[in-house]
């Protein structure tokens, strides 16, 4: 479980993020420009709020008051970022077991198999197709055994066809695996299709300064 | 004297001129690219001076720096060292007109490394020298590289300073581009033509390298793209 208190200026709003992830897959819904990616920036530790607290499972990854920001490899996270960022020289064997212990690196197998890229174990992402990149990306997250996993728009850069049946092995392995993640994404039939609870993040409209609020309505869906 | 003993000294002097001021551009690089260094951009100043000072004035301010009476020819004569007029002088002189070229293409290959390939590492629980020895140097390495042979080719070139700080010493600290000069000088075409040859082949040898370095630079780049469904 985590919950996210946090305020954080950005250049142009303020960030207030206040919210509660208890469910399998929780959504954070709005539009580009909202503050989502920051949001999983701060869950991560790869940007720091000014001020609030970040809460895993009962200890803190953040804390203002308390004077405690972990760094990101200390925080138990899986990462899948928007367009993956896979590591370009590396091959899909190597993207998954740059992330395992060195006693460990026999696992990279393991995961490609569950992913169903074993025959594309020697390729690079260069040379892999859209929904395969997507797949390595997943894996590379699930290889630490991550507390929590955190997706932004983990289906976007894919096509139709594509994006459903990634869609569908995303939830199967969601359930299978039992990882709390949260996702973010600007399309609302994605955010219904997936997520047991959806987290709107409002765009704010208001003058330069005005706060920007991401209210947990507790919207329920699916 | 062997028209040999100038390319050899040249070859020499180069290789650990080019070697010093990889370390030395690539560390500062990394140090300077971090935010929150102070005086960045002052730092950064004396490291490009060479770059556009007139190389005898940069070869007399380190005979003013390294000479028997310069702070850092006298701590090095307490430990039995001196330096001017010697060959290693010559490599003081390349090395130090040849790092702002290393260092301003180690900044811009660090800082054109796709940073979120870096983030990406991190929550993946490496720790920043594994991030930086495992993601950032390797997609960095063909600017680098680039960096090496243009670095190379100007501590070969190095005429001025070298005279400056360590002479013209025929078999000692004669280096080719010196060599060149006392070879026309003293009307012996043979060999100065000799050490063209020379150089037009390194020349063309290390243009080859530059344009391998862009060609795997710009692949590098490509690579990441997605490539879509249209493959398959």
């Amino acid at each position: 479980m985590i919950r996210a208190r946090f305020e954080k200026r950005l250049p142009l709003f303020s960030l207030r993020a206040d919210f509660c992830a208890t469910d399998a897959t929780t959504i954070l819904w709005g539009d580009s420009g909202a503050g989502k990616t920051t949001i999983l920036d701060c869950i991560a530790g790869l940007c720091s709020p000014d001020s609030g607290d970040i809460i895993l499972d009962g200890s803190y990854l953040y804390s203002s008051s308390r004077d405690i920001d972990l760094p990101p490899r200390e925080r138990g996270i899986g990462y899948v970022f928007q367009d993956y960022a896979l590591f370009p020289h590396l091959t899909a064997e190597g993207n998954i077991s740059i992330a395992l212990p060195p006693g460990e690196k026999r696992r990279a197998a393991e995961f490609l198999e569950r992913f169903g890229l074993a025959r594309l174990k020697s390729s690079r992402p260069g040379e892999l197709s859209g929904g395969e990149r997507q797949r390595l990306a997943l894996a590379r997250a699930l290889a630490t055994k991550p507390r929590l996993l955190l997706l932004d728009e983990p289906f976007n850069a894919l096509d139709r066809a594509t994006k459903e049946a990634t869609r569908r092995e995303y939830l199967a392995l969601r359930d299978e695996l039992g990882v709390c993640s949260i996702l973010v994404t600007h399309s609302k039939a994605e955010a219904d299709l997936l997520g047991q609870r959806v987290i709107e993040i409002r765009e704010g409209a208001g003058p330069l300064g005005e706060y920007e609020h991401v209210a947990d309505d507790g919207k329920e869906s699916v | 004297m062997s028209p040999l003993a100038p390319i050899l000294l040249s070859l020499k002097v180069a290789a650990i001129a080019t070697a010093i001021s990889l370390v030395l551009g690539l560390g500062l690089a990394r140090l300077l690219t971090r935010r929150g260094v102070r005086f960045a951009a002052l730092w950064e100043s004396l490291i490009l001076l060479p770059m556009v000072f007139p190389p005898t004035i940069t070869g007399y301010l380190l005979l003013l720096l390294f000479g028997a009476r310069g702070p850092i020819g006298i701590a090095l004569a307490r430990i039995g060292l001196r330096v001017v007029f010697t060959w290693p002088a010559a490599v003081i002189a390349s090395a130090t007109v040849s790092l702002p070229l290393m260092y301003q293409n180690c900044k811009a290959a660090l800082m054109g490394v796709d940073h979120r390939c870096e983030n990406a590492a991190r929550t993946l629980g490496l720790r920043e020298s594994e991030v930086f020895r495992s993601i950032t140097l390797p997609l960095a390495a063909p600017g680098i590289l680039g960096g090496v042979a243009l670095a190379f080719a100007r501590a070969w070139g190095e005429f001025g300073g070298t005279l400056m700080i360590a002479g013209n010493i025929p078999g000692r600290t004669q280096t080719l581009p010196l060599a060149l000069y006392s070879a026309v000088e003293g009307g012996r075409r043979g060999e100065a033509n000799l050490y063209l040859l020379v150089t037009v082949v390194m020349a063309f040898g290390l243009i080859a390298v530059v344009g391998y370095c862009q060609r795997r630079g710009q692949r590098g780049k490509d690579g990441a793209e997605p490539r879509g469904e249209a493959r398959r």
